[in-house]
């Protein structure tokens, strides 16, 4: 009994010292594994949907393979509705190996506009939720996530349309003038087109017109539709119905009252 | 009253041999330790309470062996050879939480899942008391036939 008691003794020796050796070793090879988180880019694809991506760069000097190395970010909206998500994946970061990886994230402006038209005309702040998880030495993994926040700018910040400007135009027809104003705080530069339907007080529709918009980044824009319509119709009150469109999104109608 | 005096000075002896053979072990274990602990500077940096956990965890592991040590040829030896086992266990259940680490710096949340090292540590450490209640069984059956060794 005494060899078999000796012989458990061993082996279990045996085993502790292995395993020991090897989370100590796996530890310590963590500080040998570096990560370079490269500046993030954005720009539209050609479905024309934003496109963040975020280039990391990860240098395995450690003594173990790094397995089930991924990226997760998810983009979410001030409530918490899921905007986006986007994961990257590499199954196995071999030791001495240097790998660089895109993360990207694509967000459809239309549908994010769509849901939630708060993004066309004000600034506001998108929750951002990153975790990169990995398997040190294959076998164990470590996940760190961080929640932070990304300012998100209006494209049509502050749209207004200013006091219409009535100009005879024949012996039937009237030329409306409206003035358009907005910021584009957004990242990307706008073009598109704006429709204005004009309704009267009896929610008649008077007329119609629309401009061709270009506006870039971060200025403003001013412009004038100029709409034609019947003068009979005219009334000192009523409405507009304004859309937007554009390669990158289409939005609207929303009304603006005049008068 | 020579015996009682060979008796004495051979008790003595003993006595000082475990108190040596311990010294050493203990010695042999706190080195390793030191050895170690130079390797795992990295997570102490993010744990600051790593290191303290393994130190208290190295102190009584090293009270437990030196007096099972001094009590070796006794009963004695058995329960705290048994009892050093379970403290294995046990610190390594307690310390580790179940074996899912977390911890946040800033805005920041870290997640490390050391359930698969738990689960072979407690493993070994269950085969290591199952060696100890099988040495305690054979010390009896010494004790109980002498000449059945």
């Amino acid at each position: 009994m005494r060899i078999s008691i000796r012989m458990i003794g061993i082996a279990t020796t045996v085993f502790w010292v292995f395993l020991i050796a090897f989370a100590v070793s796996a530890v310590y090879s963590v500080k040998d594994v570096q990560f370079d988180f490269g500046e993030p880019q954005s720009y539209l694809d050609s479905d024309n949907n934003m496109v963040f991506s975020l280039p990391v760069v990860i240098f395995n000097r450690g003594y173990y393979n790094i397995g089930f190395f991924n990226v997760t970010t998810e983009i979410s909206d001030e409530v918490g509705g899921v905007i986006s998500q986007g994961t990257t994946f590499i199954p196995v970061i071999r030791k001495g190996e240097e790998t660089t990886i895109l993360h990207n994230i694509t967000i459809d402006v239309t549908d994010l506009i769509g849901e939630n038209q708060n993004f066309l005309f004000n600034d506001t702040d998108l929750r951002m939720y990153g975790a990169v998880g990995m398997r040190l030495a294959e076998m164990i993994p470590v996940q760190a996530s961080m929640n932070f926040s990304m300012p998100w700018g209006a494209p049509l910040y502050g749209f207004a349309l200013g006091t219409p400007q009535y100009s005879p135009f024949n012996a039937t027809h009237s030329r409306v003038s409206v003035p358009i104003n907005f910021e584009n705080h957004a990242f990307f530069d706008l073009a598109g087109d704006i429709q204005l339907s004009m309704f009267n007080s009896a929610d008649q529709l008077i007329g119609g017109g629309q401009t061709a918009v270009a506006a870039y980044q971060n200025s403003p824009y001013s412009g004038i539709v100029d709409i034609y319509v019947l003068t009979t119709g005219v009334t000192a009150s009523g409405h507009f119905d304004v859309s937007f469109s554009s390669p990158l999104f289409n939005c609207g109608p929303w009304v603006i009252s005049y008068g | 009253m020579a015996d009682t005096n060979s008796d004495s000075h051979h008790n003595l002896r003993r006595l000082a041999f475990k108190i040596v053979k311990a010294t050493i072990k203990g010695a042999i274990f706190y080195g390793i330790y030191f050895f170690l602990s130079g390797f795992l500077t990295p997570i102490t940096e993010l744990l600051p309470g790593f290191m303290q956990m393994i130190e208290t965890f190295v102190i009584i592991y090293i009270v437990l062996m030196i007096i099972g040590e001094l009590t070796s040829g006794t009963i004695y030896q058995h329960f705290f050879n048994a009892a050093k086992a379970l403290f294995v266990i046990s610190y390594l259940l307690l310390s580790l939480r179940g074996g899912v680490f977390g911890m946040t710096f800033e805005n920041v949340s870290l997640m490390i899942d050391l359930r698969l090292f738990l689960m072979i540590a407690t493993l070994l450490g269950l085969v290591g008391l199952a060696k100890t209640v099988l040495q305690a069984i054979n010390y009896m059956n010494e004790k109980a036939c002498p000449t059945n060794t």
